[in-house]
């Protein structure tokens, strides 16, 4: 796998991150929590449309035309397959799994490819009001199952000891490999990971996680505008 | 779902915004926001009031202001 393989990643969690967030902007806790997951969500599909723009100048775009008709080509973890039902979800989301996405960044930035050192730093400084947010309801404390599940995905997304994420961290154009990853994730959120046993055998290194599926129908035909197309045709009519 | 959920951090306070778009202007109130502490009254603020250009924004809890007189009262009082 390439950089710009983990860079279509990187995007492509953000945007199903961002829109999962955004599905939360009338249903959190307080009216604050409701703005704060609406300006989140669209930081977070901002950050993905700059991460997509770097793929060019990367020299290589990995994305293909099945994109359009196979949502298991997207690269997006199971922790966003389906929405969330639960505030504690959204929460362990938040604090964990945008964090790691944002230490991947700090490990870009700081690396050596110059395109990604100049175009995602802007990332980190929207990152910071995330991570207070994620931090301060972590602490308020959620249940044990989407945190477990959110450490695993996040430790498996940072890839196996041997990957690709180690190889680009060897050649310099990551700051940081999957254990240092980890370590700085475990250190930025100020609690240990829980125990978690990978098979990476089965770790699907394309779109970087253990399980196989895709995210919902519906959320799919959103990506690709047909939910727009339905509405668009019935005022057609009208 | 999110009514059973219960925040332990510690009793939602108010806190105000203060912000500004030019370095010659003084702060002045933009809003208030209400959070359980200081981490997650930042972010909230900055989600809600960061529409506009500030060149800085800064919150203060709402308890922290000391108030010398209020409307209808006069420095004397």
């Amino acid at each position: 796998m390439s950089l710009s393989d983990l860079v279509l990643s990187i995007a492509d969690n953000k945007q199903m991150l961002g829109l999962r967030y955004a599905e939360w902007a009338t249903r959190a806790p307080s009216l604050e929590a409701d703005i704060a997951a609406a300006a989140m969500g669209l930081d977070d599909l901002g950050h993905s449309r700059v991460l997509y723009g770097c793929l060019e100048p990367l020299g290589e775009d990995p994305r293909t035309p099945d994109r359009e008709s196979d949502p298991a080509s997207l690269r997006a973890l199971p922790y966003f397959d389906e929405p969330w039902s639960e505030w504690g979800q959204f929460v362990a989301a938040n604090a964990i799994l945008d964090t790691a996405f944002t230490v991947m960044i700090e490990a870009c930035v700081n690396g050596s490819v110059e395109v990604l050192q100049h175009r995602l730093r802007k990332m980190l400084m929207e990152e910071r009001y995330h991570f207070l947010h994620g931090r301060s309801w972590l602490k308020s404390g959620i249940s044990a199952e989407p945190l477990n599940r959110a450490w695993r995905e996040a430790i498996e997304w940072f890839g196996p000891p041997d990957g690709d994420t180690a190889q680009l961290h060897a050649d310099g154009r990551l700051s940081l490999g999957p254990k240092e990853l980890a370590a700085r994730l475990q250190e930025r959120l100020e609690t240990k990971a829980p125990e978690v046993k990978i098979d990476w055998k089965k770790w699907d290194p394309v779109r970087r996680r253990g399980r196989p599926g895709a995210i919902d129908e519906r959320t799919f035909e959103m990506l690709r505008g047909l939910e727009e197309k339905r509405y668009a045709a019935q005022s057609k009519e009208a | 779902m999110t009514t059973n959920y219960k925040r332990v951090s510690g009793d939602a306070v108010e806190y105000e915004v203060f912000a500004r778009k030019t370095r010659a202007e003084p702060l002045h109130q933009v809003g208030s926001v209400v959070a359980p502490d200081d981490d997650l009254a930042a972010a909230y603020a900055r989600a809600t009031y960061d529409e506009e250009r500030w060149i800085e924004m800064t919150i203060v809890r709402k308890d922290h202001v000391i108030a010398l007189w209020k409307p209808g009262e006069t420095s004397e009082t």
